[in-house]
């Protein structure tokens, strides 16, 4: 480790926070989500437009973290209240947001992102109950229908890394190569997958998500051993830099319940 | 014409619900603005087998399907964010007692828009590809299914899209910061589909914090997204959406939203939560007694309060909308 003592959780949040570019138009799911959005607007892209799905704009939190989209810790300083099919429909839907970042309970080789029940084995031809029930798509599908990029955020374990989800809630590249072209999508798909470990990107050709870069407290083989597929490693392989001071200063002023410190 | 709509809360469920029907709440969600106070009274009125229609689920939908009035729901999301999965939904779904057909947050919206202009299905790019065009809890054997966002042939590009079914619910319940006695209602904080979902129901029933004088119509009409022409009751019931928040009003309760949710995960809670926060009250004052005058003062001092500041000179006493609602044209 280094001189800076930060979490792994606060590792992905800055690590997804760096992909939200100065002047974009941007949707943040709730929670690490958004705590992440709200970050790159504290330190780096301070001109980012950013809404939630339910039509809150121009808002930063403030007391910590939101307990969901429609908070008050994120009505007290909105500059426009309008609805979901505002933000979802005509700035998402239409095509014209840059980028969403989404969470998943469990995602896919191909940025297939389930978020709506975990299964015992396949779920087969008869639509049967989940073991345990999730929260459902939400936003999520649409921004991942719509958003030009998405970057998914997700703790790195084993049995949420699957070759295949049971449940595709927000599609990613499905069945990998050119197969979510046939539906015409205004949204690209996921540009990377965060992680509590490390950072995976799609394959130019294939979409397989691939091993593109590690923390500093993580390893190549320790990422490899926490994903449930048989993860190839980019040749451009790289470590991330750590948080700077200014960065983590950003971080944790945004999240001032200390959500992302409590998790480790 | 009815000018004055304001019913007891009692007297509204009784008269706009009934077994089997499918009801819509309108709401700030998952866990804003919502008339949780709405669907208490369902219980209280033994209210059975209902069709949910929820854009997304709220502490709501959480203690209908948990207390197994709900047999069916349509949903964008189900979860309470933050404040976790939402485990008396959560139980009914795993158990098979709810069929919940998922949709997406966008998705809803775009159903009551399909409601609201009585269009014959609605055009989107959105869902298709995944398990949500996929897999149907109302056809459960139907895989892929045909009958829920069945795929249509753009006429213009010829393209294949995601035809959605338009809602048209029995009743929106739909929660607002302030109305008139006639209707008129302003929210504050995102509207989330309140305004096509108002538009879409066959009927809406007004659930507001508050009470304002005509005057505050006549001074805000832009902010009025819901006119009185489409509403048949109005229900004043302060702290309506708690333990969710309303903003400018009262923040949420994160002490009861954790209590309620954990009741919820077990039957023998849900029994317990059954009798001491919905069964237990009589009326107005006695569910504003049970949340605690001392907690009712703590969640109004909410760093959102100057959002009302603009509305608060017409804001009528609660001595005043009784002496209204007692002479009601709707009594």
């Amino acid at each position: 480790m280094s001189a800076l003592d930060y979490t792994r959780q606060e590792m992905m949040a800055i690590a997804t926070g760096r992909e939200i570019k100065d002047g974009e138009l941007a949707i943040f799911g709730v929670g690490l989500s958004m705590l992440a959005g709200y970050f790159a607007q504290a330190h780096h892209a301070p001109n980012v437009r950013a809404m939630t799905e339910g039509g809150v704009f121009g808002a930063t939190p403030v007391g910590g973290l939101p307990w969901g989209i429609e908070c008050n810790r994120l009505s007290v300083n909105a500059t426009s209240f309008t609805n979901a099919l505002d933000a979802l429909g005509f700035l998402v839907g239409s095509g014209r947001c840059d980028v969403g970042i989404i969470g998943a309970a469990q995602v896919d080789k191909f940025g297939n992102v389930n978020t709506t029940g975990i299964w015992e084995g396949e779920i087969g031809e008869t639509y049967r109950p989940p073991k345990t029930r999730l929260p459902g798509a939400g936003g999520a599908n649409d921004i991942a229908c719509g958003a030009k990029r998405t970057v998914i955020m997700v703790t790195h374990e084993p049995k949420r890394f699957a070759e295949k989800v049971t449940y595709i809630s927000s599609p990613g590249y499905l069945e990998g190569g050119a197969s979510r072209d046939r539906f015409g999508f205004p949204g690209g798909g996921p540009s990377a997958i965060i992680t509590t470990l490390g950072i995976l990107r799609p394959h130019p050709e294939t979409k397989e998500f691939q091993l593109d870069s590690w923390f500093s407290f993580s390893s190549v083989a320790e990422i490899k051993a926490n994903t449930g597929w048989d993860l190839k490693v980019s040749p451009d392989a790289h470590l991330v830099p750590e948080p700077t001071e200014s960065e983590l200063a950003a971080l944790r002023r945004v999240d001032q319940t200390g959500a992302l410190r409590k998790k480790g | 014409m009815t000018q004055n709509k304001l019913i007891p809360l009692a007297e509204a469920v009784r008269r706009y619900t009934w077994d089997g029907m499918q009801y819509a709440s309108g709401a700030a969600l998952p866990i804003g603005s919502d008339a949780v106070a709405f669907g208490r009274e369902l219980l209280r009125q033994g209210r059975r087998d209902l069709h949910a229609i929820f854009h997304c689920s709220s502490q709501q939908l959480n203690l209908l399907a948990g207390a197994g009035a709900a047999t069916k729901a349509e949903c964008g999301f189900t979860g309470l964010e933050v404040f976790g999965f939402a485990n008396g939904l959560r139980r009914a779904v795993e158990g098979g007692r709810l069929a919940l057909e998922d949709y997406s947050n966008l998705a809803m919206p775009l159903r009551y828009l399909g409601g609201a202009l009585n269009w014959p299905f609605v055009p989107a790019t959105t869902n298709i590809g995944s398990d949500l065009q996929y897999r149907s809890a109302f056809a459960p054997d139907q895989y892929p299914a045909q009958t829920k966002i069945p795929t249509v042939i753009d006429p213009f590009s010829g393209r294949a899209i995601g035809a959605f079914r338009p809602l048209q619910p029995d009743l929106a319940a739909i929660h607002v910061t302030l109305a008139d006695v006639r209707g008129n209602s302003i929210m504050l904080g995102t509207e989330w589909s309140r305004f096509e979902l108002s538009r879409a129901a066959k009927r809406v029933v007004i659930i507001a914090d508050a009470i304002v004088d005509p005057g505050c119509i006549r001074q805000f009409p832009n902010l009025v997204r819901i006119p009185d022409i489409i509403v048949e009751a109005v229900v004043y019931w302060p702290f309506a959406a708690w333990p969710q928040s309303s903003p400018g009003m009262y923040d949420v309760d994160e002490e009861h939203m954790n209590l309620m949710n954990k009741a919820l995960a077990t039957e023998a809670g849900t029994a317990q939560y059954l009798a001491d926060y919905v069964e237990s009250y009589g009326d107005r004052d006695s569910y504003l007694d049970l949340i605690g005058r001392d907690r009712l003062a703590e969640l109004a001092r909410t760093e959102t309060a100057f959002l009302l500041d603009p509305y608060r000179p017409w804001i009528l006493s609660p001595d005043d909308v009784a002496r209204l609602t007692a002479k009601g044209d709707a009594q």
